[in-house]
């Protein structure tokens, strides 16, 4: 059995606080997808994760982890570089409804912070964050690895889970 | 939708804004990762920063596919490259801007020390596509750059001689480019040094002043003949020109008396130099910087490397041209012997240097060139000299036609010009000039 995911508490706080999250996956022909999330939450155990995407920006990416269940997240904070990658491979998707609302209001605003901190406008923020909640889908998954991403000496460090 | 080309999206290239990649390891695990850079190649090509050892490395090498996501740096629109991999270069012309645009990436991410460049990631870009969104509007096009390189392309079209063609190019940087710091510098080819011929904006011109090949971002763009472009200057010695030590100590001819101090910026943060090039052949390079970051874009450096090309052939055809024919020389005011206290010119061979009152002047090819002229002036009272017979004077050490001699001689004028008032070189026609002497000369070796 491989060491269960235990993320450190600092890397935990700056996840669940709000910073930017990239999402990947590919398809059968090991093709890679990509998309950036407009908004990212934790369980209360930390278990499970879950980023919004936007549908229109992000058919490829949505299809491939409906296909395969694979995905790859990296959690970063652009002021610091401070950065995480959580993989999974049985990643579940739903349409986001009115439960999600106050989540990505909380996420948006700690975006305007964390995009401000490296000089960019909040309107930078709000376009680059924009969505319909109508358009977005929530993609659920419980991390099987995990690695510091951040660069320097400890890059690609793994945090638990499979090598 | 009309397809983005590379070229409409070369704002997300800037590094500004870091890039992500997905790339898939051969176990079919995807993978994502933050890219410093992302350059721009030509229209089917760009280069990604290999900075680490890392997944994305691994994954790359055993599955050349990968996607990487652009963000506009002012619409904040997506871009996705559907991208793939065909090779690394760990030198060279392209490595070397990479290497130099990273220096100012790391600067102003305050990750100077982590980022260093290992290799230049060529890959094929098999398709752009731009992702739906909600952008802000995009910002006005600049000043007509198209329009500044029309006019800078008439002036140089007008020129006769080397020194209109860089008065020129000065004219167009700061009159049309809103460019406020500037030189030129050209290649001395058997030193393998860049000497500064023209500048403007400092408060000393530093002309004569010199640079090695391969020293900072001039030197760079002269060894690697590759513009060098750097948004937020490092304080990496490498890149620092104003920051180096003087010359080293075990080259005798280069004595700390013979140093024209660099005239350019003690702490500039913008910095871009373009080689000038004509026929295959570097003959130097055009450099501008400003105190400000983020000074020069690609849309400046396309500008520059124009202005560049059009300089290095002005430069090319005007010393090619024949001279003209001997004028009468009866016309001239020979030997005019001049009045009042005496220029002491002493010249040292061991390097050319020429000192007048103990003041130095100036060394190599064009110290040679003053020396010899002074002398002719004394022993034959002769005062008008062509181009020709420099270039056949075996004494001077010309190499060839090639060695800018045209540059060497307006060297020589403009460091006479702020030195020394009373001995002056005028031109008199082309491949002709004279030799002005208001006081009486005398002459000392060693």
């Amino acid at each position: 059995m491989p060491a269960p995911v235990r993320l450190p508490d600092d890397l935990l706080a700056l996840m669940r606080r709000g910073v930017s999250v990239i999402a990947g996956s590919r398809d059968a022909a090991m093709r890679p997808s990509i998309m950036r999330a407009v908004g990212s939450d934790m369980s209360a155990d930390g278990r499970s994760v879950t980023l919004y995407l936007v549908r229109a920006q992000s058919r490829q990416l949505l299809q491939d982890i409906a296909a395969t269940g694979h995905v790859a997240v990296v959690f970063s904070e652009p002021a610091t570089h401070r950065t995480v990658q959580l993989k999974g491979s049985r990643a579940t998707s739903r349409q986001a409804g009115p439960q999600d609302q106050a989540v990505l209001a909380r996420y948006l605003a700690s975006m305007e912070q964390e995009i401000a901190r490296v000089g960019y406008p909040p309107e930078m923020t709000r376009a680059m964050l924009a969505h319909r909640l109508e358009d977005v889908v929530a993609v659920t998954f419980e991390p099987d690895e995990a690695y510091d991403q951040t660069p320097g000496p400890r890059a690609g460090t793994s945090l638990g889970g499979r090598p | 939708m009309k397809r983005p080309t590379l070229g409409d999206i070369r704002a997300c290239l800037e590094g500004a804004i870091p890039a992500v990649l997905a790339t898939c390891a051969a176990d079919g695990v995807p993978n994502v990762a933050y890219i410093s850079q992302v350059f721009y190649v030509d229209e089917q090509h760009v280069a990604l920063s290999f900075q680490f050892f890392n997944k994305t490395r691994q994954n790359i090498l055993a599955n050349p596919r990968a996607t990487a996501l652009l963000l506009h740096p002012v619409t904040a629109e997506f871009f996705r490259l559907h991208i793939r991999y065909l090779r690394t270069e760990t030198q060279g012309p392209l490595f070397e801007g990479m290497k130099a645009q990273l220096a100012g990436i790391a600067s102003h991410s305050g990750m100077e020390g982590v980022f260093r460049l290992l290799g230049s990631d060529i890959y094929q870009v098999e398709q752009i596509e731009a992702v739906p969104g909600e952008p802000l509007p995009a910002p006005p096009a600049r000043a007509a750059r198209l329009g500044a390189l029309r006019r800078c392309s008439e002036r140089l079209a007008r020129c006769t001689s080397v020194e209109e063609a860089l008065n020129g190019v000065m004219a167009t940087l700061t009159q049309d480019l809103d460019v406020r710091h500037a030189m030129v510098l050209m290649l001395d080819e058997a030193a393998q040094r860049l000497y500064t011929v023209a500048s403007c904006g400092y408060p000393t011109s530093g002309v004569g002043s010199e640079l090695r090949v391969g020293e900072g971002v001039i030197g760079v763009a002269a060894r690697e003949r590759t513009p060098v472009r750097i948004g937020h200057v490092t304080n990496a010695a490498l890149y620092n020109q104003a920051m180096r030590s003087s010359f080293e100590q075990d080259v005798p001819d280069l004595q700390p008396v013979t140093e024209i101090p660099y005239p350019g910026l003690a702490e500039p943060h913008s910095q871009l130099a373009v080689p000038v090039l004509a026929a295959g052949r570097l003959l130097g390079v055009l450099f501008v910087e400003s105190p400000h970051d983020l000074q020069f874009g690609f849309e400046d450096e396309d500008a520059l490397v124009a202005i560049a090309g059009h300089l290095g052939a002005v430069i090319d055809l005007v010393q090619a041209r024949p001279e003209a024919p001997e004028g009468p020389e009866a016309a001239a005011p020979t030997h005019s012997s001049g009045s009042g206290a005496a220029l002491q010119l002493r010249h040292f061979a061991a390097n050319d240097s020429v000192f007048i009152n103990e003041t130095y002047l100036i060394k190599g090819v064009a110290g040679a060139i003053l020396w010899k002229l002074v002398r002719d002036y004394v022993q034959q009272g002769r005062t008008e000299f062509s181009n020709r017979e420099l270039r056949l004077d075996p004494s001077l050490g010309l190499p060839d036609i090639s060695d800018n001699l045209e540059a060497r001689l307006l060297l020589l004028q403009r460091r006479l010009q702020e030195q020394s008032p009373h001995l002056r070189i005028e031109k008199t026609g082309r491949g002709r000039f004279r030799l002005v002497v208001d006081r009486p000369l005398q002459l000392l070796e060693g």
